[in-house]
């Protein structure tokens, strides 16, 4: 005999496994008419796949080059900062020309930079922001603000509300996969239920390592901590009878048993072994630069085709103080192949239209360089952190493919159309899963939050 | 930049038609619909009106929005709709998404200019959307801030089961529902009920035997009495306070900058709770200790120590723009002591009349002005845009100057041994280099002239011959010397910056200015509107707010007013928390939050006598929490019965214990204090600085301030009380793991009650992390040690971990699984490694499961 509990206490304080997101799934799948959270459109994404690029990549180098920048590259321009503002090593605001040529690309003529070759051939398939905006000029705000809506308090990270709003489509996996995350705050549940976290994970480097944590059994052998557990599970069982039920020991016995699997399946499921020679090369596996972000890649299209719903793909070091024109085609050379694979990839497997596929990072950087030592010949400049407008991209999932949306002023530093602010980018991913942002709601004290708190409208135009 | 729209060819045309006098056609023809396509959608009554602005009337533009005015007739310089249209001002800029077309932007000034006829006369008489504005004598009436009473305690049937009024008022209302409370729980479970909820530890076996023993009902009191007075009480109860404060070891979470202070706050509430402080005065000093008289240096130390309460949140110190962080630092602040004290959510009135609680703007600037007038923070010199959170030092008594004072003598001596190695290693290098010289000299000048005296070919190897033994040897000594010359400036540099100082801490102190302070329109701090005196929340006010000394913050004001007897919701929101963290859920479940859209209490005059009666004892907590836990109440079963499940299956009415999963701490501590392994601490960092891996970037200046990376833990560390391991903000470190599995608070927060949440990735610790594992081992080592016979070691065991007696089912269970792992386990072994392999695995079995980490 268990002991009913209230849909309040289910909900918020003992949500119990990934199991338990299957009832929670019941109770308020969206996507489907009855859910609470629909808004009367059929979805056009069904999981999300983000390439989190943290760092901050230069728009103006990859995507939105400027004429008037480059005609004065290592020339003073005028200052468009609030006096107020400090910037360090930016004092002399000299324009600061694009590191590679950036030209039009597929049938589209969208912007593409020569650093990004690769994406370049799946440019009709991917729709251009280039007027996004944020509002916190430090990495850890503006990151935190990009995946939970705010940098002021802790809330729910956006795969979590995603989780959290449309359940799992597979229930031995978590419905929120996050592949090397930057920090806690990119995969908090918050004050969602915690089966609602960004599970993390690790690309394992070898077969020895393992992707998620405790996943070595620590006895001699399989049968021996097969005996333990039997025997721990039926002392769990004798004291709940004890007790005649209780919720949340039920919860553990079940989540002991999924537990004691994960150690075999979960190996199995981040295998790339079994992957074909051309799709390894497709995303660049055993290559020098691409190898890391190659097998993350196609262990987010693994973990997105077996049902997880939201996967982040995280990599660090786009934060281009210094030197940008060295280290800007490092990066790209290790990201570019791969995640055009991943493109390629979801497409030839019919995956791409019902998936949706967002790259960005926290935000952009300045047209005007950075010199920290005050000393560097411009070429060894880099560039300021810019959340004022940059560039952010999607694919998949009712995007409009090779579409350039939004538009940034003579500089660079403005968006004067098309904006686009972190608020309305997760408005329309929900959209685009089926979700009414004004609808999905969790209750925390006394409030009603929303991944887009109380901003938010979707971009129509940018809609397939 | 000119672009033209298909209707722009429209709209351009006919303007240069109009004649001037048309106005009302204007307005018609052109600027009406653009106002609509443009405007509307978030500038209309029917709509939205953001900023406060409507534009679909004559009265909405004239009245304008939160800056005033939109639009003065025939000025275009004044005109706030024209400045926001041309885009000049980024933050000005409207419409918000994309800029109006050249020709727009004329249509609007040219309306401006000719005055701004408006044909618009029907709407004019539409009223604005009457706002809603806060009753503060309608606000009273809710129940929160009605006065706490002190009710009677009820008559009820069964006179017999009270031991205590709270027993009376939960039985009184179960008789009325027609529910018997359970049973009473045996007393195994009940010493480590009490054991675990008053110090986070389980009872030892030697505890549990004497409590069974004593048969008398002083036993009770007896156990109570020694918890209380237990070390351990402070270190429980200390962390559940940080759980409101959002503490950690580190400031914000940019760049990992630590928090090196934020320990003495720690240890400041450990011993607080274990004096058993009175909790005005611990209200009082964390929110104004430095404004409090003291008697001595270590009390003055001890109550600037207590203001961290308000610095050791999650504080971002490196926003370029610093008045918008002076403002973000402010709110994160308000929202501490609203969620803390008084179980409000300040937040929602920093940018407007909170929505369901009487709490206006005026309110929240009122407050925001106290704290305003002592800045937290202040600029980091040499380190960029960066701020650091203000430290003040502390004061010392002549002992411990004494003694800082020979810790500082002989950190220098060792810095300067330090330097004196370096200098050696200098020298040699120098001397080496100086050789190889002279030998590539040698070397160079040989090929350039061939023909030169024998002699000097005779002293300098030739190039083309293999280098000599002698140069080889010098070199590798040369790189040799590099490395380690590099290290030794490492080590000094290190050794500098944690040169010993004088004590410090993150405290309050009143700034130069302080005074009351605008209200900033929807959290802006750059559009400001009507000053606000400073005071604190008038619905939950009783008299006037009390006039503030000139040149001074108003903390104390403040602090006294919300520990005062008659402020309606400090000691509410207090007892209910400490029952809670007793019996399960609150009286009021949402212990956070006592507002209109929180829960509202189960026993509304229980919670009232609770909080009278905290107050009458003096604020204390110790005499308090003793009253619950021998209350008959705190005594029952947590088991269903049938009869209970039917008529209030979630336990309102407290007919049974709640049965409560530890949290992340007691988890941890639990299985040291099991496997024998726990060490008493007192206090101090839980930062490893002392290690030079663990801490980088301490150059004097540079772009980012030194940061930690808990690489190297101490060795003690392993085996030290939780609450002493250092917080981190951007997840655990190896040390703690076990909190972000285990429902650990994220710390930024006010978080009065902890998730109890069941994930496989815990199932996944518990079976197979080393925390767990080495405390299985370390326990069968000394089960094997102390008892020879299999069946009392295993009653011993079943003692230590369970704190209860095995039963027969379990002890035939123990015995099978021991023999039937011992043909599983690895041959051949020495008897006593198998013996110990054998009980390891039944240890951890116990460990591990749900009578462990669970207390019924």
């Amino acid at each position: 005999m268990l002991p009913p509990i209230s849909r309040r206490q289910m909900l918020q304080r003992t949500a119990c496994g990934f199991g338990a997101l299957a009832f929670h799934n019941l109770l308020q799948a969206a996507g489907t008419p009855t859910s609470p959270y629909a808004n009367g459109a059929a979805p056009t994404a069904k999981r999300v796949i983000f390439l989190f690029m943290q760092g901050g990549p230069s728009q103006i180098d990859l995507f939105d080059p400027k004429t008037f920048i480059n005609d004065r590259h290592g020339k003073s321009i005028d200052s468009p900062l609030r006096k107020e503002v400090t910037q360090v090593g930016t004092d002399k605001f000299l324009a600061l020309g694009t590191q590679a040529p950036v030209r039009p690309r597929g049938k589209s003529g969208m912007m593409i930079s020569d650093l990004l070759p690769h994406l370049a051939t799946v440019a009709d398939d991917i729709c251009l922001l280039r007027g996004m905006n944020a509002d916190n000029p430090q990495h850890a705000g503006a990151t935190q603000q990009f995946h939970t809506g705010t940098f002021t308090e802790v809330r729910p990270s956006m795969g979590s509300w995603i989780s959290y709003g449309l359940g799992t489509e597979n229930q031995n996996l978590p419905s929120f996969v996050t592949i090397h995350p930057q920090g806690i705050r990119t995969y908090d549940n918050s004050f969602l239920p915690a089966a609602h976290q960004g599970t993390s994970l690790t690309v394992p480097a070898s077969a020895q390592s393992l992707p998620i944590e405790n996943l070595g059994n620590v006895s001699e052998n399989e049968a021996i901590q097969r005996k333990r557990l039997d025997l721990i599970q039926r002392m769990n069982r004798q004291l709940k009878s004890d007790v005649l039920g209780d919720e949340s020991m039920e919860g553990m016995i079940k989540s002991m048993e999924l537990a004691f699997r994960m150690q075999t399946t979960t190996p199995a499921i981040v295998d790339l072994s079994k992957e074909s020679k051309a799709t390894l090369d497709l995303y660049g596996v055993g290559g020098k630069d691409t190898d890391k972000f190659g097998r993350a890649c196609l262990l987010a299209r693994k973990l997105s085709e077996s049902g997880v719903r939201f996967v982040q793909v995280s990599i660090g070091g786009w934060d281009h103080h210094g030197d940008i024109r060295g280290n800007l085609p490092k990066l790209c050379a290790q990201t570019d192949q791969p995640v055009a694979a991943l493109i390629k990839d979801l497409k030839s497997r019919g995956l791409l239209e019902d998936t949706l596929v967002l790259w960005s990072g926290e935000f952009g950087r300045t047209p005007w360089s950075q010199d920290l030592s005050g000393k560097s010949p411009i070429d060894k400049h880099g560039r300021e952190h810019q959340p004022e407008s940059f560039c952010s991209w999607m694919a998949g999932g009712g995007i409009k493919g090779g579409l350039t949306y939004g538009e940034s002023d003579e500089i660079g530093y403005r968006t004067v159309d098309g904006k686009v602010h972190v608020h309305d980018l997760h408005a329309t991913i929900l959209h685009l899963l089926g979700v009414d942002h004004l609808k999905l709601t969790a209750r925390h004290l006394g409030r009603d939050y929303r991944l887009t708190d109380v901003y938010g409208d979707v971009v129509k135009e940018i809609l397939a | 930049m000119l672009r033209f729209h298909p209707i722009t060819a429209l709209l351009l045309a006919p303007l240069a038609l109009l004649a001037a006098g048309d106005d009302e056609l204007f307005f018609e023809s052109k600027v009406r619909p653009l106002l609509m396509k443009r405007c509307y959608e978030c500038h209309s009554l029917e709509k939205k009106t953001k900023g406060g602005l409507a534009l679909d009337s004559r009265t909405g533009w004239q009245h304008g929005g939160d800056n005033g005015p939109a639009i003065v007739p025939g000025d275009l310089a004044k005109s706030l709709v024209i400045k926001a249209v041309r885009y000049l001002d980024a933050d000005f800029a409207m419409p918000p998404k994309s800029r109006l077309p050249a020709d727009e932007v004329a249509i609007l000034e040219e309306w401006v200019k000719r005055g701004a006829p408006d044909t618009r006369t029907g709407e004019t008489a539409q009223a604005a959307k009457p706002k809603r504005t806060i009753d503060l004598a309608e606000g009273r009436k809710f129940w929160a801030f009605q006065p706490v009473t002190n009710p009677a305690a009820p008559t009820v049937k069964d006179a017999t089961w009270p031991k205590d009024p709270i027993d009376r008022f939960l039985l009184a209302k179960q008789e009325a529902q027609g529910l018997k409370p359970a049973g009473d729980a045996d007393r195994h479970t009940w010493i480590r009920r009490v054991s675990l909820d008053l110090t986070g530890l389980p009872a030892s076996a030697e505890e549990v035997v004497a409590f069974s023993n004593d048969k008398s009902d002083a036993a009770y009191a007896k156990v109570v009495d020694r918890l209380l007075a237990s070390p351990a009480y402070g270190e429980r109860w200390a962390r559940h306070w940080l759980d409101l404060t959002g503490y950690a070891d580190m400031i914000g979470t940019s760049n990992e900058v630590f928090a090196e202070h934020a320990w003495r706050y720690r240890d400041y509430l450990i011993q607080a709770f274990n004096q058993d402080k009175p909790f005005d005065q611990f209200i009082k000093e964390q929110l104004a200790g430095d404004l409090m008289p003291s008697s001595s240096p270590e009390q003055r130390a001890s109550q600037l120590v207590a203001t961290g309460f308000l610095m050791v949140g999650d504080l971002e110190i490196v926003n370029p723009d610093k008045a918008k962080m002076e403002t973000d630092h402010i709110d994160t602040q308000l929202i501490k002591i609203g969620g803390t004290f008084l179980g409000m959510t300040m937040g929602c009135a920093r940018c407007h009349d909170h929505k369901f609680d009487p709490i206006a703007l005026e309110d929240y600037y009122g407050m925001a002005g106290i704290l305003r007038s002592s800045p937290s923070s202040g600029k980091m010199t040499g380190f960029g845009v960066w701020s650091t959170i203000r430290s003040i030092p502390l004061p010392e008594t002549p002992a411990q100057l004494t003694a800082r004072q020979k810790a500082e003598m002989d950190h220098a001596a060792m810095i300067a041994a330090l330097k004196a190695e370096q200098a050696k290693l200098s020298e040699e290098n120098k001397s080496i280099v100086a050789k190889l010289d002279v030998m590539e000299k040698a070397a160079k000048a040989k090929p350039a002239a061939p023909n030169d005296k024998p002699a000097t070919a005779a002293a300098t190897p030739s190039p083309t011959i293999k280098a000599s033994p002698e140069k080889e040897v010098l070199t590798k000594r040369r790189d040799e010397l590099t490395g380690l010359m590099r290290r030794k400036t490492d080590e000094i540099q290190h050794a500098e910056f944690f040169k010993s100082k004088a004590p410090k801490a993150f405290a309050m102190q009143d700034g130069e200015k302080p005074g009351d302070m605008p209200i900033y329109v929807r959290g802006n701090p750059y559009a400001t509107a009507a000053v606000v005196p400073r005071g604190a929340l008038r619905v939950a006010s009783w008299d006037k707010f009390p006039a503030i000394p000139a040149g001074q913050s108003g903390r104390l004001q403040l602090a006294e007013w919300i520990a005062n007897r008659r402020n309606p919701l400090t000691a509410r929101v207090t007892v209910n928390r400490l029952w809670q963290k007793l019996f399960g859920e609150g009286l009021v479940r949402s212990v956070d939050y006592f507002g209109e859209r929180g829960e509202r209490p189960s026993h509304p005059e229980l919670l009232d006598h609770l909080a009278t009666r905290f107050m009458a004892d003096g604020w204390s907590q110790k005499r308090f929490l003793r009253g619950l836990v021998l209350s008959h109440a705190y005594r029952l079963s947590s088991a269903n019965h049938a009869e209970g499940l039917r008529l209030d299956p979630e336990n309102r009415l407290v007919w049974r214990m709640n049965r409560q999963r530890l949290e992340a701490e007691a988890i941890r501590d639990s299985l040291l204090k099991v496997s024998g392994e726990l060490t008493a601490m007192s206090g101090g960092p839980g930062l490893v600085l002392e290690y030079i891996e663990n801490a980088a970037g301490l150059t004097a200046a540079g772009i980012n301030p030194p940061n930690y990376h808990h690489r190297k833990a101490r060795p003690a560390q392993e085996f030290e009380r939780t609450i002493y391991l250092p917080v981190m903000r951007n997840g655990p470190t190896s040390a703690d793991k076990i909190r972000s599995f285990f429902d650990f608070v994220d710390p930024a927060g006010v978080a009065g009650q902890r998730n109890q949440t069941v994930m496989p990735t815990q199932s996944l610790f518990l079976l197979n992390n080393e925390l767990v594992r080495k405390r299985a081992a370390a326990l069968s080592k000394q089960l094997i040690a102390a008892h020879k016979d299999e069946n009392v070691r295993l009653e011993a065991l079943w003692l230590r971990a369970w704190n209860r007696p095995i039963s027969s089912d379990e002890r035939v269970s123990a015995a099978n699984f021991l023999k039937e792992i011992t043909p599983l386990l690895k041959t051949p072994r020495a008897p006593e490694a198998l013996e110990a392999a054998r009980w390891q695995e039944l240890c951890h079995s116990l460990l591990a499961s749900n009578a462990f980490i669970y207390r019924l």
